[in-house]
Order: C-alpha cells, then structure tokens, then sequence
C-alpha cells in the first residue's frame, strides 16, 4: 500500500492504562474514519499521529506536513483569530495573506477575525480552527470530533472540503461519533473497542 | 530556523499579553505590594538598608516572575493553544526560548517599575545607577530560564500551581543572594562587588538557558 503516513506496533499507555496495544495502522491517502465507543482512544490515536504524546513502544511515521486540529480549537485567549492563525502559519511558511480569505470563505466576518478568540462563539472558534486546512495546505490531517459545535453550513463545507482533500491525494484521518455518511466515502473505516 | 521561530512565540505571547494583560498586572501589583509594605511596615530607615532593600525586591520578582510564568501557560492550556505549537514542526524547540525571551521583557517591565518604586519609597540613594542597571539586567536574565524550565516540566501536572515555586525556589536561591549583593553593592558604590556578581547572574542565565532548551523539547513530549 502507498502509505501517507503509518503506526506499526504502537503501544501507548496514560497513567496505569494501556490505550492502544500493539497498535498498526497504514494510512493511505484519502479519508480514513476513526470510530469507537468514548475511551476506546480515538483521541488518543490522532495524538500519537500528531506526536502529541509519547508511544511507550512502536514508531509513527508521519509527514513533515501534518495538521492536527483537535477536539479544542487550538486557538490563543487573548489574540485574534487573525493573528492566530498567522502566527500558526509562519512555522509553515505559508504568507499571512491567505489567512483572510480562508476564514472569510468559513464564514468569518473580518470584524469576527479581528475579535480576540475568547469573544468568539465555539462555532466560531471552530471555524476559525478548521481555516487551517486551508491555509497550511498539509499533506496529513488529523480531525478530531471536526464536526462538534458547528452549524449545518460549516458542517456541509467541511464534507466538501474533506472530499476535495481526498481528490487531491492528501490523507484525512476524522475521529468521530457523527456522520455516518463519511463511512460510504472512505478508504477504510477503523473500529477501536 | 529556530531563532526566527523563538521570535515568532515571543510575539504571539506579547500580543496575548497586550491583549490580556493579567500576567502583568499580577506580577506589577505583587511587587508594588510587597514593596509599598515594607516602608510601611519596617519603616524608611530599616528598609531603605542596601541589603533590605535589595532582598525583598529579588524575593518580589521571583514571586512575580512565577505569577507571570504559570498565567503564561495556564494561557496556552485553554482551548489546548500549546497542542497547536507542539504539533507545528520546530514548534516544540521553539516553545521554550520564545517564552523565556516574552518573559524576560515582561519581567524587565515589572523590574523598572518596582525599581523606581524602591527607589521614591525608601528613598534609597544609589551611588552607582550604571552598576544598578547592569545588575537589574543579569538579574532578570536569569529568572525566566528556571522558572519557565520548571512550569514546563509540570506543565500537564493538576498540582502546577503548588509545585513549581516548591520546585524552582529552592533552585533560585543562589541567584536570588547573587542578585541580592550585587544590588546592594550598586546600592553603596562597591563596583567591583556590583560586577563580580554581574558575571556570576550571567553565568546562570546561560547554563540555565542551556539547560532548558536541552531538555524542555524532550520533555514536552
């Protein structure tokens, strides 16, 4: 298989608990669907993609060009989401200037993009967040419960967005509860228990 | 690159500050405290003392340099900010040196404040104000790396906010005597005094700063 990115034999504990065990997964470009009762580790396996915690055992091979955005917007009190993502586009080496019209085309008003983040609706938040697909362009997505707080036209976007992703060859990993129609559209749908 | 990145966090952290300049406040109202306190309560005579004065606004900054520290990143653990750093590439090496720059600018700010407060309330006379500044400098240099050091070592701890002055004080108490005698050396005109310990603020800023961007990368993981 033509791998974007993989685990292979992944073991990641928290505290006393072993998450994942011996752990595989291929990722192909295209859409991959993470689904799973809560605590199955949903979360816990786009976190080991992202590097976000450490594998007790196991390697991750990943793209330089991952994105994670997880079940939080990852978004900075006290800064406008404007200058967030900036800030988050320049270790990209993506120009300040797309950071407009991508949250503009997610329904950001540029007043909206000019409040500091905490001002913001979650939905907000969370459209502000998922720009970031559009701006830093990356090979690998990771998209934790992406679905959670916003309205019908950002969640109608986003199932636009992820197909165009999926066209271009880039791999999109979503952990979700929801939308059961991205199961009839993906490479592979991985069930954790 | 690293230095550019390190700039990048320095910036975003002024923004959020100036944004939201609780980290400032706190540690400025702290230090006007302590300080406005002590002539009051010890009296103008005791406290306007060289070595008084010079300890209690060291033990005052590393007080209020923990204050502004721990708000810094209880900042970035809203809404899980720092997951969008550790995720970037480079962003993980950058984090460390882009806080200790933020914050040494932060601290230098409260340092001038609380200097001129000391100054007017306990109506000190300094008889050598380039030493002074030379000291106030090296002396802020080296808070930053330690504290920032500790707070990101206890980052994902519940108990942070307990922990990292139990932690970091103890470390800090060499520079805090260092930073104490060399400003009360300022204070009374004993150059060679005022620079020696100077050097000695500087040694530890850098092998703190070494330190820290060694092995916050690693454990931030």
């Amino acid at each position: 298989m033509n791998s974007t990115a993989a685990l292979r034999g992944v073991t990641v504990v928290l505290g006393d608990r072993a998450i994942l065990r011996g752990f595989d997964l291929e990722i192909a470009p295209g859409v991959t669907v993470v689904r799973g009762p809560n605590g199955a580790g949903k979360s816990t396996l786009l976190r080991a993609l992202a590097g976000l915690i450490p594998l007790s055992r196991g390697t991750r091979v990943v793209p330089e060009r991952t994105l994670y955005l997880g079940e939080r917007p990852g978004l900075l009190h006290g800064v406008s989401a404007r200058d967030n993502l900036r800030f988050l586009a320049s270790f990209r080496g993506v120009s300040p200037d797309a950071v407009g019209p991508a949250l503009a085309s997610w329904g950001l008003t540029a007043r909206d993009a000019d409040r500091p983040v905490e001002t913001l609706s979650a939905g907000q938040r969370r459209r502000a967040a998922l720009s970031r697909i559009d701006i830093e362009r990356c090979d690998l997505v990771l998209l934790d419960e992406p679905f959670a707080e916003i309205d019908d036209a950002a969640a109608t976007r986003l199932m636009q967005k992820i197909r165009v992703l999926a066209g271009e060859r880039r791999a999109v990993v979503i952990a979700t509860h929801g939308r059961p129609e991205l199961d009839a559209s993906a490479n592979r749908v991985v069930h954790l228990s | 690159m690293t230095i550019a990145r390190i700039w990048r966090i320095a910036a975003r952290e002024a923004l959020a500050e100036r944004g939201h300049p609780d980290g400032f406040v706190a540690a400025i109202t702290f230090v006007a405290t302590l300080i406005l306190v002590e002539s009051l309560a010890v009296g103008p005579l005791a406290a306007g003392q060289p070595p008084v004065a010079a300890a209690l606004f060291w033990i005052a900054m590393a007080f209020a340099a923990i204050l502004a520290t721990t708000r810094s990143f209880d900042r970035e653990l809203e809404d899980d900010a720092i997951d969008a750093i550790l995720a970037l590439p480079g962003g993980r090496d950058a984090l460390y040196g882009g806080k200790v720059v933020a914050l040494t600018a932060l601290l230098a700010l409260v340092a001038l404040v609380g200097g001129l407060l000391s100054g007017v309330l306990l109506s000190l006379a300094i008889a050598l104000p380039g030493h002074l500044a030379l000291v106030l400098v090296a002396g802020v240099l080296g808070l930053p790396p330690v504290i920032v050091l500790f707070v990101t070592l206890a980052l994902r701890l519940r108990a942070r906010g307990a922990l990292v002055p139990i932690l970091a004080l103890p470390v800090l108490v060499p520079q805090l005597v260092a930073a104490t005698n060399g400003t009360a050396a300022a204070i009374v005109g004993d150059a060679t005094g005022a620079l020696g310990w100077t050097g000695l603020l500087i040694a530890f800023a850098l092998v703190y700063s070494v330190l820290g961007l060694t092995i916050v990368p690693t454990a931030l993981e």
